[in-house]
């Protein structure tokens, strides 16, 4: 058996065994006092686990002022469509993006630098007009906009990234999470390479160091990770319905390893088994130990 | 009635514009607008399809309704319609023709251009494509003129935006964005040979100050074959008895139709233009639906058969190739998806362009020799330019004589154009046991055709490390190329493309 079948396997047999005996005993701790560290909301309603999930984080006001600019960056990286899981859930994109309006933000941007066309793979993955229709900034990358930023960390020194990310006022990451074959999977850190200029697949080369070092300079004020539909095999852009597995969750969290950490429960694996997640534990990015953190579960 | 002519070919040119912009994806599986419209009017190609492939597309039938149109009122297709007569009618605007200024009496090259091109068509030889004049206008548009327009603006508001002066900034981002939205493409798009094919369009143009439609009078072989059915227009041209010979509408005449010669005019040179009545002092020039019989052109029995032998010849003079070995093809030949085998696809393929134009990665491009001569600017696949987009399947919406199968998505999903091959010498797992998993991440197929083999290898120092070294399924690689085009290998790509094993032949394949 393959590390492939195996997470294959993992995710379909183990992950509601998995998810429920750990999350209670998370939840018992984090209903012990009042700061979460994350909010996992589970329910048949993108929209409705979205708003839940920010809700037991404090609301969406905790992270967004008035007249704030905002990026909500989501994975819109591959030519598939919202059932074959490769790219965010365009619903939860959307209701991001009303919260921001509703908490006063004067605009929301929305966008990524995708590998596929980015045309179909707006259109295809159902976020551009998501996101428009409650009044998003949906733009393509304008290769102008992408100015060398010192970075100064283990693998990467300097390296182009999107000024309007480095800019705003507010920034939430919005990935979802997949199988991917180098990094076992890729959720939060691994999306912050949709902000990347110039040739980033060379990244692959030192890849968990590379996300480190990204995540040490793009600090997002919330990750949302969607895991509506996680993608289990023949990631990160899947295509197979087989290979999807329907969960109906969100995970909010600002510290995006523990957030990734949470996430790899979801596939029956551990936050230690993601090379970028124990290094960032180690370079003091966020912490990966769940057993240290406040969890709120939430059904809607 | 000038005015009226002009209004009409502008509309004609607006379209024929509107319809080039819309041959763009939006991201959607469709283009919402007919784009091949125009050549699918083309009696030419519908004729010369038939022939050569013996079936044509469906569409292709409305070709009979100018033809129909032709007979009803002359060439007014050259006249009033046409929009590569229309930019030649404009070009010859920029130089003032003195009125005594002899012109050729060339007339009839384009009918033995007609006659070769009609009779290699009837050889199996499809070169219609070279001199159509609205393929030639669309692919010179789509690989050189636009490209060059996009290029254009696009240096002057980067030159701005770079000058960073705030206030100019805003106002020609605002500026550029608008034209983004209209005009210019999604991404500048880069082909091959664009300047030779804007060199060819440039002289096709320039003629015109040579004489005025010089395309449309002597060269056009669609001009000549509407000419031979305007033979017997009903409308026709009538001068009464006020002529008083001043020659004023020999000056003019943009089709070299001999208006002042009175009952020597030649119908099937007639654009239909309305000039002549326009501009007679005695008003004694009218057009109507009258019986008489038209000037007969005089082609010559010896250069009609000439022509009709250079077309013969010419088929076994292009084929006569060692291309035609199926070990000799260029394995770089790599067909869209739902090309015809390659024989077939020749026979209809009409060198328009408009695959390339919509193109998404812009990764078709014109072949030069690569498929031979007959097969010039014919579109070939270059990964390392441009990828096939696993679920996109507009070149074959848009080929208007069908060489490229309009194929359904999930049909398109299972096409193989090619195979891809890994070059273990440069290959970064292979070659340098360094990680590296982009052809993989990548592969669009649903089960991955890019798997990974786990190596365990030696670094300098003795140390063992394990390294995930990529090779290809055969059986599930469709050869899309995207593996090619993203390996971070530049130059010489670790995976490359080539067409062996391509679903439309028979003969070039690889596995059992």
């Amino acid at each position: 058996m393959n590390r492939r079948e195996f997470l294959k396997s993992a995710a379909v047999t183990g992950i509601g065994l998995t998810i429920s005996n750990n999350l209670d005993s998370f939840i018992k701790m984090s209903e012990a006092s009042e700061k979460v560290d994350l909010a996992v909301a589970r329910g048949s309603s993108p929209s409705k686990i979205t708003r839940a999930a920010i809700d037991a984080m404090g609301g969406i006001k905790k992270f967004i002022s008035k007249g704030d600019i905002v990026v909500v960056k989501p994975n819109i990286g591959w030519d598939r469509l919202p059932e074959q899981a490769a790219n965010t859930n365009p619903e939860v994109v959307a209701t991001i993006v009303q919260l921001c309006y509703e908490a006063g933000a004067k605009k929301v941007k929305v966008f990524d630098r995708p590998v596929n066309d980015p045309r179909r793979c707006y259109v295809q993955s159902g976020i551009y007009d998501a996101a428009k229709a409650v009044g998003a900034e949906v733009s393509y990358i304008d290769d102008r906009k992408f100015k060398e930023t010192m970075i100064n960390g283990i693998a990467l020194k300097t390296w182009p990234l999107y000024t309007e990310v480095l800019d705003a006022d507010k920034v939430i990451n919005v990935p979802i999470a997949k199988h991917h074959s180098l990094s076992t999977l890729t959720m939060a850190m691994k999306n912050w390479m949709g902000v990347m200029g110039g040739s980033r697949r060379q990244i692959h080369q030192k890849l968990n160091e590379s996300l480190v070092d990204l995540c040490m300079v793009i600090k997002p004020t919330l990750t949302v990770l969607d895991a509506v539909r996680i993608l289990t095999a023949n990631g990160p852009q899947g295509g197979d319905l087989r290979d999807v597995k329907k969960l109906d969750t969100v995970i909010v969290g600002v510290d995006q390893v523990a957030v990734d950490s949470f996430g790899a429960t979801l596939f029956g694996l551990k936050g230690s088994d993601l090379g970028c997640v124990e290094i960032g534990d180690g370079a003091g990015l966020g912490k990966m130990d769940l057993s240290k953190l406040k969890i709120k579960k939430i059904s809607v | 009635m000038q005015n009226l002519r002009r209004i009409s070919q502008g509309i004609f040119f607006l379209l024929f514009l509107f319809l080039f912009l819309q041959t763009e994806s939006k991201g959607h599986d469709e283009l919402g607008y007919p784009v091949k419209l125009f050549l699918d009017f083309d009696p030419l190609i519908f004729i010369t399809t038939i022939l050569s492939a013996h079936a044509v597309a469906v569409a292709f039938y409305l070709s009979i309704i100018l033809i129909a149109i032709t007979i009803i009122f002359g060439r007014v297709f050259c006249g009033w319609a046409c929009p590569l007569g229309t930019l030649n009618n404009i070009i010859g605007y920029l130089k003032r023709f003195s009125p005594d200024t002899t012109v050729r009496d060339w007339y009839r090259l384009k009918y033995y251009i007609l006659i070769f091109l009609i009779v290699s068509s009837v050889f199996t030889l499809q070169l219609v494509g070279i001199m159509d004049p609205l393929s030639l206008l669309i692919r010179s548009f789509s690989i050189s003129v636009y490209p060059l327009f996009n290029y254009g603006i696009r240096a002057v508001f980067d030159a701005i935006y770079n000058l960073n002066f705030k206030g100019i900034v805003d106002l020609s981002e605002a500026i550029y964005s608008g034209l983004k939205k209209s005009v210019l493409s999604f991404e500048q798009p880069l082909f091959n040979q664009s300047a030779f094919i804007g060199i060819i369009f440039l002289i096709v143009l320039g003629l015109n100050l040579s004489e005025k439609r010089f395309w449309c009078r002597y060269l056009c072989p669609l001009g000549a074959l509407l000419g031979l059915f305007s033979r017997y227009s009903l409308l026709k041209r009538s001068v009464s008895e006020g002529c008083t010979s001043c020659s004023s509408c020999a000056s003019v005449c943009q089709g070299n139709a001999l208006p002042d010669k009175g009952e020597k005019w030649r119908n099937s040179e007639c654009f239909y233009c309305w000039n002549c009545d326009d501009i007679c002092p005695q008003n004694a020039v009218s057009f109507g639906f009258v019986k008489k019989k038209s000037v007969s052109i005089d082609l010559g029995r010896r250069m009609v058969l000439t022509s009709m032998l250079s077309g013969i010849i010419t088929v076994p003079l292009l084929r006569s190739t060692p291309l035609s070995l199926s070990g000799f093809s260029d394995s770089t030949l790599i067909r869209p998806p739902g090309s015809l085998e390659e024989k077939e696809f020749l026979k209809r393929c009409v060198k328009c362009g408009e695959c390339m134009k919509v193109c998404i990665t812009n990764g078709l491009q014109p072949t030069l020799f690569e498929a031979g001569i007959e097969g010039i600017w014919s579109p070939v696949l270059i990964p390392r330019i441009g990828y096939c987009e696993f679920r996109c399947t507009l070149c074959g919406q848009v080929c208007p004589t069908g060489a490229i199968k309009q194929l359904p998505l999930k049909e398109k999903t299972k096409v193989k154009i090619g195979l891809a091959m890994i070059d273990k010498g440069t290959c970064l797992p292979y070659a340098h046991a360094t990680p590296c998993i982009v052809c993989e991440e990548v592969c669009p197929t649903l089960k991955k055709a890019i798997w990974f083999e786990q190596a365990t290898v030696k670094n300098r120092q003795g140390k063992e490390t394990i390294i995930k070294q990529p090779r290809v399924d055969l059986e599930l690689c469709i050869g899309c190329g995207i593996c090619e085009t993203k390996c971070p290998v530049l130059g010489q790509p670790a995976i490359y493309i080539i067409s062996v094993g391509e679903s439309r032949s028979k003969e070039n394949q690889l596995l059992l």
